[in-house]
């Protein structure tokens, strides 16, 4: 109830800033960012705006080694022995409280980007798990409500005002993003802390951080490893991987039904 | 006070926009429906991953036997043209052949991974969309704690929806490799690509006859 109360009044404050921004991307008529229709043939070439530049590759390599390592012989192994203590259905609930925490910043982004009824169903679906779903332990408003999950993030603000990418990005122990979006995971990471029930102490936040990410891994055991085998240049595959899914979690809504237009 | 007043509308948007959803108007056309026809198919290949006397073959049959009952609604002709598009209509029908047995093969040990993995999940039906003669059904594989969205685009054929790519998450299976391959025949050339799937293939065999 009250990380509620402080949330809305967040929100509000947020609101009153952004209000101009707001008004300007309402007038701006905002336009979806990317449309991939997967039934089109053209989908299979290089998708326009999918295709972001990786000028400085050789680094973004090396980086990519480095997660690597990284995730196959510290992350993985604590995830692994973590998954063992915690049944799954708990993992779950872990997973379910971090996300539900994040709503408020998805709502304000659904504004920002002119999404007005999305930010209604994020704010709903905050309302319900928070209280419904005990401080968003269960997903109730996805199971119950038929609400599901809506995403929306900073970067893809950014994107909606206009943005570019810049360019491909693989961030040391974050994995793929590109300059603009992993500015945004900074901002919406900043705004997060800003209502955070623990934002004064940072040796708790760090530990949530580390907790998080350790318990999403755990419920995600072994599908890298499936993933690096089956391909014949991982950082190409990962590369590919992160775009097409961006492009996904982006498409808001149906392509167009030809056949339901009559056409 | 301003703020639950645009809560307020927020709310009410929503619920106007929910029900400008609703599900309207019958198909235009006349094709068969490709979930109709993919469902049947879905369902015994999961329950084919499901047969415990197939876990007891080793991984080499276990391939052979999923790749049989995959082959009955996957058009591996169109997934190799696909994945291989703008080099495949270079090709002798010979080289053809052999492109496509040899991703055949790479692509059989997707499906021995999803033996061992697989662990009760349930395939639901969330949607389907048709344009023309293409046509994806969206399935989610749910089991209690989380559900993967993994979309089947489909060609008709004669009458029959054939898949030509599996997209999972967004990501799809061609587009993937097509990317990996277009790297390796631009930087290497097209023999050096058939090498490098052998290799593949060798080394993933070598890997679950270890397990």
């Amino acid at each position: 109830m009250i990380k509620t109360t402080l949330s809305s009044l967040w929100i509000s404050q947020v609101m009153r800033g952004g209000r101009l921004a707001l008004v300007a991307v309402l007038l701006l008529n905002a336009t979806p960012v990317l449309a991939v229709d997967l039934l089109d043939d053209a989908s299979y070439e290089s998708v326009p705006g999918e295709m972001v530049a990786d000028p400085i590759e050789p680094l973004n390599r090396a980086f990519f080694a480095f997660n690597d390592t990284f995730y196959l012989w510290v992350l993985d192994p604590v995830a692994s022995g973590y998954s063992m203590i915690l049944p799954e259905d708990i993992r779950g609930c872990v997973d379910n409280f971090f996300y539900n925490l994040a709503e408020p910043v998805r709502a304000v982004n659904c504004l920002l980007q002119g999404r007005i009824s999305d930010s209604g169903i994020v704010l709903t679906r905050f309302v319900i798990n928070s209280v419904f779903g005990v401080f968003g332990l269960a997903d109730a408003a996805a199971h119950e409500f038929k609400l599901d999950p809506v995403h929306a993030a900073f970067g893809e603000t950014l994107a909606v005002w206009g943005v570019g990418d810049g360019l491909y990005l693989v961030v040391p122990f974050f994995g793929p993003s590109t300059a603009r979006d992993f500015l945004g995971v900074g901002v919406d990471t900043f705004a997060m802390t800003t209502y955070y029930p623990w934002r004064d102490d940072d040796m708790t936040l760090v530990s949530l951080a580390i907790a998080q990410r350790v318990n999403t891994t755990s419920l995600h055991l072994g599908e890298y490893q499936d993933m690096k085998s089956m391909s014949f240049d991982p950082y190409i595959a990962f590369r590919s991987g992160y775009f097409q899914m961006r492009s996904k979690r982006r498409q808001h809504g149906q392509p167009v039904d030809e056949a339901q237009l009559g056409n | 006070m301003l703020f639950s007043t645009i809560k307020k509308a927020l709310f009410f948007f929503t619920f106007f926009l929910f029900a400008c959803n609703l599900p309207g108007g019958e198909k235009a056309f006349a094709s068969p429906d490709p979930t109709e026809q993919f469902k049947p198919f879905l369902e015994k290949v999961v329950g084919n991953l499901a047969d415990p006397a197939l876990k007891k073959l080793s991984k080499k049959e276990q391939a052979a036997h999923m790749i049989k009952v995959v082959k009955e609604r996957f058009d591996f002709t169109e997934m190799s043209k696909r994945v291989l598009n703008p080099k495949w209509r270079e090709l002798s029908a010979q080289e053809q052949n052999e492109f496509q047995d040899l991703f055949t093969q790479l692509l059989q040990f997707v499906y021995v991974g999803k033996i061992e993995d697989y662990s009760g999940q349930k395939v639901q039906f969330t949607q389907q969309r048709m344009r023309g003669p293409r046509a994806e059904v969206q399935t989610e594989l749910v089991d209690a704690n989380r559900s993967i969205a993994i979309s089947y685009l489909l060609k008709l054929e004669n009458g029959q929806w054939m898949a030509y790519d599996v997209v999972v998450e967004g990501m799809s299976l061609v587009r993937n490799y097509r990317e990996e391959f277009i790297k390796i025949i631009t930087n290497d050339g097209y023999s050096q690509l058939v090498k490098q799937i052998q290799s593949k293939v060798n080394e993933l065999e070598k890997q679950y006859t270890e397990k």
